[in-house]
């Protein structure tokens, strides 16, 4: 059991519903069987509307996050302007791709509402940066199977936002309880235009 | 750990034994091969379902659009009537068909000796001792058994390969299994659901799983394969949903996409 | 001419029904705990029955068998305490959280349908390492034991019981088996009276044991709080709370906690119960597990 993906566990899922998109992920830290920490979140905070989740090996999950802060920040300077989740996933695919072959151990995943459109967007990565742009829902980390299986079945078009939160948060706690490297509590972000609300779920702690 | 059984084939050193270290190519012994496939069981106050999709695969190849994989248990040989018991089998399809036969034919045996049928219960048990007769040299399949039990209430029982077993309310197996069983899990077990409005906060209070009637269930078993279907490729094609009650076993087939 | 008539003269299909000796075997009403399993026609069967199912050694093995788990067993001076995890896995797939890994041995006691709370004489098995392996085997022994009460008029001791289960692993030594199992019992001969046995063959007798993937966390929270003198109700709660750990910090326990006491009479089953709401009341109540956030 040496897969790098494997060694952390961990979960994230994000979700597109009318005018919103939800972004949730698990906070588990573990070495494989032992679970070191349950206050390690995967979802990092790039501009007003713009949120990244991150699965796989936690020093990559680590050094990625660092990494595009740094280039978002020194796109903002130069730019004058926040960030917009469509620029950031083709930054985040190119920077994965300049490491083809060594990649990091990461599988991105993207969730926001673009500032000039207003329109939702989410999309996912795979390790070297192939986007998966999807109009329903995205899963990434161990419990991906689990995830497919539970989004597919509970999520619909054109969810309000509570309701949304109501199927990610669902959708997350049924699939990380059936994967033994994930769980321990969870986090939700759901997206608005202009409004982003935060919460912790309470979840199994085994 | 050291085996007791040792080996003695060709391995003693005589200077005219052929050589064996340039370019040998060791073949390994490999019986298996994964047909692919899911099933998915369910059962309420009084009544049992068995679920299969009808796909049969070997890799990326799809060997069959029409293999079922429920089987009733112990009736007509050629109708399958007078079964009460109704077993699927997911993973290598012949050892799927071994299994079934010689359960069928336990039961049968049973049946002529005793005068009467055999209950689920018993069943349960003898499947999990033929499949751990072969525990040395595995039944490759995930099996679940399914019936009323004594009282008339809806039983099921999974299996792993080698024979342990236990009753369940319901269960997903075979390739899709990892999609179908958290959905299950919140819908028929009602986990992770709280009743709106019980409190705030810690105090809000859990919801408790119910049994479902036949048509939910029915609902939620066509929802979870057309949902595995979009996402796994060894699933789809056909639906074939198997349901015991007291009048009897009800058969029936939907179609699921086919790409 | 008689005998080429009758050579040529019978029912085509005879040879072809199953032999008294064959329909014997098939429909013998007690199922052949026979010891004749099928092996694999190879030369090393332990290799290639660990290539089809070891997902340790080999990740991708199609042969995914339930392992993981904590269990515990101690002796303390009103019996024994016996309480485990109840969560089945395969790689990091959770196939079940509803396993009952106690698992009641001899005749009278298959507590499963029981609804007093009498206590039931009998032993105790628990179920670490294979599923199929301890629930098999354990029935063997269920067997075994009312066998030696028929014949004895009385009942099995906990050491023979467990001599008969450890000589059965040594005999398999290098199939590939796959057990850690503790019986627990009280016999007038013996008292209270606790094994050891697995899969290499290993018999101990002793007063406190864990076994599994959280047997370490299970121990930590046992040497910190175990004295032979506990009270009953100091007693469950420990066992209760040494699982409790196992199953938050390690990722293949979890589930219910299932908890069994020991007394001279027989053993009495303290409850099946999700971990869930005991984990929230234990830190919410007790200001236990403070590295878990409550904010919600």
């Amino acid at each position: 059991m040496s897969n790098p993906f494997d060694i952390n566990g961990g979960a994230c899922v994000a979700m597109v519903g009318k005018d919103c998109v939800a972004i949730a992920c698990d906070l588990r830290l573990g070495m494989q069987s032992l679970t070191i920490s349950n206050n390690f979140p995967k979802i990092f905070n790039y501009a007003p509307s713009t949120y990244l989740g991150l699965t796989g090996l936690a020093t990559d999950v680590n050094t990625v996050s660092d990494l595009f802060r740094y280039k978002v920040n020194m796109y903002r300077l130069r730019e004058e302007r926040d960030i917009a989740p469509q620029t950031l996933a083709n930054l985040v695919s190119s920077s994965l791709y300049e490491k083809r072959f060594g990649p990091y151990f990461v599988s991105p995943v993207i969730a926001g509402i673009n500032p000039t459109t207003g329109k939702p967007f989410i999309c996912g990565f795979d390790s070297i940066g192939c986007i998966d742009f999807a109009k329903d829902f995205i899963v990434s980390g161990t419990a991906s199977d689990q995830l497919f299986g539970t989004c597919e079945g509970l999520w619909e078009p054109d969810l309000a936002p509570e309701d949304l939160f109501e199927t990610i948060s669902q959708a997350l706690l049924s699939a990380v309880d059936r994967d033994a490297l994930s769980g321990w509590g969870a986090q939700v972000y759901i997206i608005e235009k202009d409004k982003v609300t935060q919460r912790l779920l309470k979840g199994r702690q085994d | 750990m050291t085996s007791l059984m040792g080996n003695h084939s060709g391995t003693i050193g005589y200077s005219f034994s052929e050589p064996t270290s340039a370019n040998v190519k060791q073949h390994s012994f490999y019986p298996y091969t994964d047909n692919g496939g899911s099933t998915l069981g369910i059962t309420g106050a009084d009544f049992a379902i068995l679920a299969g999709d009808t796909r049969s695969t070997s890799g990326y190849n799809i060997n069959s659009r029409m293999v079922p994989k429920v089987f009733k248990i112990g009736g007509d040989d050629e109708t399958g009537e007078g079964a009460n018991i109704i077993l699927s089998v997911v993973g290598f399809a012949a050892d799927g068909n071994a299994l079934k036969e010689k359960l069928d034919t336990m039961v049968r045996m049973y049946k002529y000796q005793h005068g009467k049928s055999m209950s689920v219960g018993a069943c349960a048990q003898r499947l999990s001792t033929i499949l751990y007769e072969k525990r040395f040299f595995p039944y490759y399949v995930h099996a679940i058994l399914a019936g009323l039990d004594e009282e008339g209430v809806g039983a099921l029982y999974s299996y792993d390969p080698v024979g342990s077993y236990e009753r369940e309310q319901c269960r997903a197996a075979g390739a899709a299994s990892s999609l179908i069983m958290p959905f299950l899990d919140n819908q028929v077990n009602s986990k992770n659901q709280y009743i709106p409005g019980s409190g705030e906060g810690h105090a809000l209070v859990p919801k408790k799983a119910e049994p479902l009637d036949k048509e939910t269930a029915t609902k939620l078993v066509k929802d979870a394969f057309t949902s595995a279907v979009e996402r796994h490729i060894e699933v789809g094609d056909g639906l074939q949903l198997v349901i015991v009650t007291r009048e009897g076993i009800e058969e029936v087939f939907h179609a699921l996409k086919q790409d | 001419m008689d005998k080429l008539v009758a050579q040529y003269s019978r029912p085509p299909h005879q040879n072809e029904m199953y032999s008294e000796q064959e329909q014997q075997d098939l429909t013998a009403s007690v199922p052949p705990l026979s010891l004749k399993f099928s092996l694999p026609p190879v030369d090393n069967r332990s290799a290639f029955l660990r290539a089809m199912t070891d997902d340790h050694s080999n990740p991708s093995c199609p042969i995914k068998l339930a392992h993981g788990t904590t269990t515990l067993a101690f002796r303390f001076q009103g019996g024994i305490i016996v309480c485990t995890d109840s969560r089945a896995t395969a790689g990091n797939w959770i196939a079940s959280q509803t396993v009952k890994k106690v698992i009641p041995v001899s005749r009278l006691s298959r507590g499963e349908d029981k609804k007093t709370n009498e206590p039931t004489p009998g032993l105790l098995g628990t179920m670490a390492g294979g599923a199929a392996d301890c629930q098999y085997w354990l029935r063997y022994l269920s067997q075994q034991c009312t066998l030696h009460e028929i014949r004895h008029k009385r009942r099995i001791t906990v050491a023979a019981a467990s001599k008969i289960l450890a000589n059965l692993t040594y005999a398999y030594k290098g199939y590939g088996l796959s057990m850690g199992t503790m019986l627990a019992g009280m016999t007038p001969q013996e008292g209270p009276a606790l094994y050891y046995i697995d899969s290499d063959g290993t018999r101990l007798p002793g007063n406190l044991f864990c076994v599994g993937s959280g047997q370490t966390f299970a121990y930590g929270v046992l040497d910190a709080e175990y004295k032979y003198e506990l009270t009953e109700e100091e007693a469950l709660n420990l066992g209760r709370r040494a699982i409790l750990a196992a199953m938050h910090r390690d990722a293949y326990s979890g589930g219910f906690i299932n908890l069994y006491h020991v007394k001279e009479e027989g053993w009495v089953h303290h409850g099946f119960d999700d971990m869930n709401p005991i984990f929230w009341d234990t830190k919410l109540q007790k200001g236990e597990f403070s590295n878990v956030t409550s904010a919600l």
